[in-house]
């Protein structure tokens, strides 16, 4: 086991080297020039614009911080190999550098902005992930081919089959709008942002319709993954055996069934979390939610590449610590792997 | 356990497919399938049997029909998607359905259900191109990292890892950045991104079959490799790629529909679902029809292929984690 | 000079308005500080109402550090912390004495001395001196700030401001402060507007502070203005100013006001129907609808209750750049016919329900109203357009199609694909066959520098509310800002002449002499010229926001 957590953690690296250079390369081949868009559609003069590419080695300095010239007076532009190991040698001391498009803002500052939002956020919708999603897919398992299994199938594939931006709009149209009409403004939620000092609400309302829009999908695979396992465990002989014993059917399902049926759905929803952190883009657009997806998407268009390459990095090395986590303590929960499967099969 | 590393299964959730395989599921699939033809027969009677399989079959074979048809009867009835006309267009703006115009009209006074119509070829076009290129490049990635192994293998898995490191539709918006909007672009940066799935699964199932005897009898007659893939790998595998097919032809025009709204979609005037809604998501409060419509063509296109896929899962007795 | 269409929106996040902001700075800097603040008056129950908090919306600024304040949200929030020099009245059409309380020249405005108020102060409680200034000006020529600023070139006509960006020198040598309360520039060249320049939110004095601590100074700025920051810049999600009690001139009568960041105006808008915002933008198509729930402005500027929708003219003017070196767009003719195909009033009507108005020159009539500078192509005559064609050699088929393709660029998102959509539907009317060609905001740009647009459309708004700014950097030959390279000497010659004529209406006739000729020439097809598209709710007993679109906090009042 140590063994496999070791050999899992180098594997890291490849993929962390590779994830950052791939980032870093997008800078030199994604049209746009970042510091042309400094300015707008109004241009910058030359030795503004010598300024701040210098400032952030865009191109060469002398050892006294003043641009350096070529023979024919023009700047001299940085190599990309060497501004690779400028930013990983920063990156392990922690430095991600400037923002190009915040004005002298660190990157390491606008991502500690962001960053709890979106991890409350996921926090919440794996939370609602869980709940609705795993009470949904027992009551419907444990009553096969019942109205309620019907509708929680039908309504997991409606959700599986809805663009997540449009479910969104659509709870702001019903719970911010509609609501607040029919009951006279008496009871609404509200749709956008996170609260803040001067808000209507309390903080925690404002998690309410992003975090169920955001684990909209996820909630309806968790259900059928929910449904199919333990349909699947029903079945196993072990049950078959503890129900011949005698024991009641609630028994059963609960200290026998349930039990091991969880554990592949535990798991997804643990993987999931990465998910929802990466994945939160567009419901952290509808609901102007100030959060790292959005954020980072923005930088993307605005060719921002340090905020771009600091944010994706922290979510890459997140979602691989939190696989990792998962594998292990699905190693450690699920028997039929420690006693070692099939080559090749897992 | 530590021999059983071969696969990482450490990837995150991709918003993209439908479902995450492992192992598992496509060797369930390969041994499900030692007799071909009385397979595809069986499984054709179990779709049969299935009613929201049946009704995602019809409502797909309508909505090919519509669009493939469109240029027949749609200019005569409901107009061009794109003409506008500068002398009436004030008063033709944002009607409500009406039977003249069955889903209301824009703001520049076309009537939406001709766009919505003539939308579907974009998000079909995109739902099966992008899967076409992602499943191509999967069986390539997958059948060369399982077949050679070694070096191939650690590199092609390695990089499968990377592109699956990325958030995903993060990864999609740099893509179509790097190569500018445009609807052939869409697609070619939706199929490109989503080959590391189908290629694990793909080599997975290679690797189960590989062992198989009659695989190593038909090396030993002196098949070459590409024959062996061909003739005896790929047709084992085939009903887990058919499933993931189907599946990801959905999840591919949600995509696109996602990009659309955040604007990196196709150009305009072309008509797009997803375009339609960020147009129509302004007046939601006074003109709900504008983006509710669009927003029910996807819902409807993608359930379908939905349903269809969750049918052909079980009907071809596809074990997926996901159900 | 970005465009706003339909506010902010989309395109907020690539930093627009960069040029909104330095009109906004430079121009729109403060009405006066009386009591009857409001122009059209409508406000003579505004000094009864104190208090209160004001939650008005913006995007996510690029910067509200003084230094590098640029775009119309950041300088929004700097105009509520800083006061500058002197300010512009846009009713009186006249500048106003600020931190400054009188200011002079020597005779041929190459030196300007300000004398600074004794008892103005820092929200820190530091007197306001001339070092202050000094201090300021330096920050912004300063290359080794963390992001050197990109609004430098305000302070270029100063000596010594050049010399310090390119690193050459550690002060401004043309600043100078011979005491406590004078503050003394030497310009490079004659420049009777010099104290207008002064007007701009950028040059604002910083205290010591800013030098101190400038990763603390960015988010929480400390400055003379009529309110301080409460807490610091939540990126993303709000910035908080309260009422600064030492402040030199008349008190605000907000206690505070509370900047929601939002992302777009359609955000905004709903935020506000649900009553958590009391003054935004109304996104495109919903104006006349509001307008009719809540009331519009008497004056278009000012909202008070049951008045509440903004719909004031603003100094802009939104255009298709012709690219002159293409083979089609080259002629004259090719150019006018285009422009005599679009139906501005159609656009005007069915996207901006009126509020904006068809483009009848290239000036807006806040600039310059005289009908000696209407073109005559701005006309909606299709017919002629055709006719144009036909003898320019461009014949129709028997479809009515000629042999004549046009592309027409634009950056994506914003609103422009209707526009587009509509001009390509009016250009196929006269047999003109259309590509549209859209693309990321930052990709734009920098097609717009290479080239091959063919039709490119661009919002103006002038750094500076005279004709100089609108023909200048558009049209000059060798102007950065020129993208479709224009070139006539003779445009180049009328331009140069009218920038040395000091008296005023001869100057004007000059330009209005050399805006007839590109009239003739049609470098640009003008297709509208913006209008504000506000609201503010029904709390708000006055608030004043001007053609530059900058809200004077100061002397705005909320029902308590």
């Amino acid at each position: 086991m140590g063994k496999y957590i070791i050999k899992r953690v180098l594997q890291f690296i490849p993929v962390f080297l590779g994830v950052t250079l791939i980032l870093f390369s997008l800078e030199n081949i994604v049209p746009g020039d970042p510091i042309r868009l400094i300015a707008g559609d109004k241009k910058l003069d030359p030795v503004t614009e010598n300024n701040l590419r210098a400032s952030f080695h865009l191109i060469e300095t002398n050892d006294d911080g003043t641009i350096k010239y070529d023979e024919n007076g023009n700047t001299i532009e940085t190599p990309m190999w060497e501004r690779y190991f400028l930013y990983v040698g920063g990156l392990l001391h922690g430095d991600l550098g400037v923002s190009y498009q915040k004005s002298g803002q660190s990157v390491s500052s606008i991502l500690a902005d962001k960053y709890p939002y979106t991890v409350r956020l996921a926090i919440v919708a794996i939370i609602m992930e869980a709940v609705l999603g795993i009470g949904a897919g027992i009551v419907s398992a444990l009553k096969r081919y019942s109205f309620w299994d019907i509708f929680v199938t039908f309504l997991s594939a409606l959700f599986v089959s809805m663009p997540a931006f449009w479910l969104g709009m659509l709870l702001q149209l019903f719970f911010g709008v509609f609501l607040k009409d029919a009951t006279g403004g008496a009871f609404y939620l509200p749709i956008s942002g996170a609260g803040g000092p001067y808000a209507e609400f309390q903080d925690w309302m404002y998690y309410i319709l992003p975090a169920f829009t955001l684990a909209a999908i996820s909630m309806a695979y968790t259900a059928r993954i929910m449904r199919s396992q333990l349909l699947e465990v029903m079945n196993q002989d072990y049950i078959r055996t503890a129900k011949a014993k005698g024991l009641s059917r609630k028994d059963v399902v609960i200290h026998h069934a349930l039990k091991n049926a969880l554990i592949p759905v535990v798991t997804y929803i643990g993987m999931d979390f990465g998910g929802l952190l990466a994945g939160a883009i567009l419901t952290e657009t509808v609901f102007n939610w100030p959060g790292v997806g959005y954020e980072t998407y923005r930088a993307i268009t605005q060719r921002d590449w340090p905020l771009v390459l600091g944010s994706v990095t922290v979510i890459v090395v997140v979602v691989m610590v939190i696989n990792l986590v998962v594998d292990v303590s699905y190693a450690f929960l699920d028997p039929r792997i420690r006693f070692g499967a099939p080559k090749n099969e897992r | 356990m530590a021999e059983n590393t071969t696969q990482t299964s450490g990837a995150p959730k991709d918003e993209n497919t439908l479902g995450i395989f492992s192992a598992k599921a496509a060797a369930a699939a390969v041994n499900a399938q030692t007799s071909s033809r009385t397979m595809w027969g069986d499984a054709w009677k179990r779709l049969k049997r299935n009613k929201l399989a049946v009704i995602g079959i019809i409502w797909i074979g309508i909505v090919i029909v519509v669009a493939l048809t469109a240029d027949l009867w749609v200019p005569g009835t409901l107009g061009n998607p794109t003409e506008t006309d500068s002398a009436t267009m004030a008063q033709n703006s944002r009607l409500a359905p009406s039977p003249d115009h069955p889903f209301g009209t824009d703001t520049l006074g076309r009537d939406v259900l001709c766009r919505v119509i003539y939308g579907s070829r974009i998000s079909l076009a995109v739902g099966v191109l992008a899967t076409a290129i992602s499943t191509m490049l999967g069986l390539i990635m997958g059948a060369l990292a399982a077949y050679y192994g070694g070096i191939w293998d650690t590199i092609i898995m390695r990089l499968a890892d990377i592109f699956l490191a990325f958030p995903y539709t993060l990864f999609v918006i740099a893509m179509l950045a790097v190569i500018g909007p445009g609807i052939q672009n869409v697609f070619i940066a939706i199929g490109i991104l989503g080959w590391p799935s189908i290629a694990r699964v793909f080599r997975s199932a290679i690797l189960t079959v590989k062992e198989n005897d009659y695989v190593d009898a038909a090396r030993a007659m002196g098949a070459s490799d590409a024959r062996i893939i061909a003739r005896h790998i790929f047709p084992n595998s085939v009903a887990v790629i058919v499933v993931y097919a189907t599946m990801n032809i959905g999840s591919a025009i949600l995509t696109e529909a996602a990009l659309s709204f955040l604007g990196m979609g196709v150009q305009a005037p072309n008509p797009s679902w997803g375009i339609m809604i960020q147009d129509g998501a302004t007046y939601l409060a006074t003109q709900p029809w504008l983006m509710i419509m669009p927003g029910l063509a996807i819902l409807t296109t993608v359930l379908a292929f939905t349903l269809l896929g969750d049918g052909l899962r079980d009907a071809l007795d596809v074990k997926m984690k996901d159900a | 000079m970005e465009d706003r269409f339909g506010g902010v929106s989309r395109r907020g996040f690539i930093k627009g308005g960069v040029a909104a902001a330095a009109l906004a700075g430079l121009a729109g800097c403060g009405k006066n500080n009386s009591g009857s603040a409001t122009s059209g008056g409508s406000s003579s129950d505004a000094g009864a109402s104190t208090g209160g908090v004001l939650k008005y919306y913006i995007n996510d600024p690029v910067a509200i550090d003084p230094y590098n304040t640029q775009e119309s949200e950041g300088t929004q929030v700097a105009k509520c912390l800083f006061d500058s020099l002197t300010k512009y009245n846009y009713d009186t059409k006249e500048l106003e004495p600020a931190a400054a309380e009188s200011w002079e020249s020597n005779d041929d405005a190459t030196q300007w001395t300000f004398h600074i108020r004794k008892d103005c102060k820092f929200h820190n409680g530091d007197t306001v001196k001339a070092e202050d200034f000094k201090r300021a000006f330096e920050r912004i020529c300063d290359p080794t700030m963390k992001t050197p600023s990109d609004v430098a070139y305000h302070l270029d006509p100063v000596k010594g401001a050049k010399e310090m960006q390119a690193g050459e020198a550690d002060e401004i040598s043309g600043v100078t402060c011979p005491d406590d309360n004078t503050l003394v520039f030497e310009l490079t060249t004659p420049m009777s507007e010099w104290p207008l320049v002064c007007a701009h939110q950028a040059l604002v004095p910083v205290p010591k502070a800013a030098r101190d601590d400038p990763d603390s100074f960015l988010v929480a700025p400390i400055g003379n203005g009529p309110f301080q920051m409460d807490g610091t810049w939540v990126s993303g999600q709000y910035i908080n100013v309260k009422k600064f009690d030492g402040y030199y001139g008349t008190p605000a009568k907000l206690d505070a006001v509370n900047f929601s960041i939002q992302k777009d105006p359609d955000t905004a808008f709903k935020e506000f129907q649900a009553g958590n915002i009391d003054f935004c933008s109304v996104p495109s198509g919903r104006l006349g609808e509001v307008e009719q729930q809540y009331g519009t402005s008497d004056d278009g500027y000012t909202v008070t209750p049951k008045k509440q929708v903004l719909t004031g003219a603003e100094a802009a003017t939104y255009w298709l750049i012709c690219e002159m070196g293409d083979e089609n767009l080259g002629k004259k003719e090719v150019r006018q016919a285009l422009s005599l195909a679009i139906n501005r009033q159609n656009i005007c009507d069915t996207l901006f329900e009126g509020s904006r108005k068809p483009a009848t020159s290239c000036f807006p009539p806040l600039i310059d109203d005289s009908p000696d500078s209407t073109w005559e192509y701005c006309d909606y005559n299709p017919d002629k357009a055709k006719e144009i064609l036909d003898s320019a050699g461009y014949t129709a088929d028997a479809d009515g199609k000629r042999n004549l393709t046009v592309k027409l660029s634009y950056n994506s998102g914003g609103g422009h694909e209707d526009i587009m959509s509509i001009i390509q539907g009016d250009f196929e009317a006269i047999g003109v066959t259309v590509q549209q060609n859209s693309q990321e905001w930052a990709t734009y740009l920098t097609a717009l520098d290479g080239g091959g647009f063919q039709l490119a459309r661009m919002g103006w708004i002038a750094d500076y509310p005279n004709m100089d700014n609108f023909l200048y950097p558009n049209f000059y030959s060798t102007s950065s800002n020129n993208y479709g390279k224009y070139s006539n000497p003779e445009f180049d010659k009328l331009v140069e002449e009218a920038r040395k004529v000091t008296d005023e209406d001869e100057r004007k006739s000059e330009y209005r002499e050399a805006c007839k000729l590109l009239g003739e020439d049609m470098p640009v097809i003008p297709i509208m010229f913006y209008a504000h598209d506000h609201i503010g709710s029904e709390r708000i007993q006055s608030l004043y926001y001007d053609p530059a679109g900058i809200a004077h906090l100061g002397e705005a009042s909320v029902q308590a």
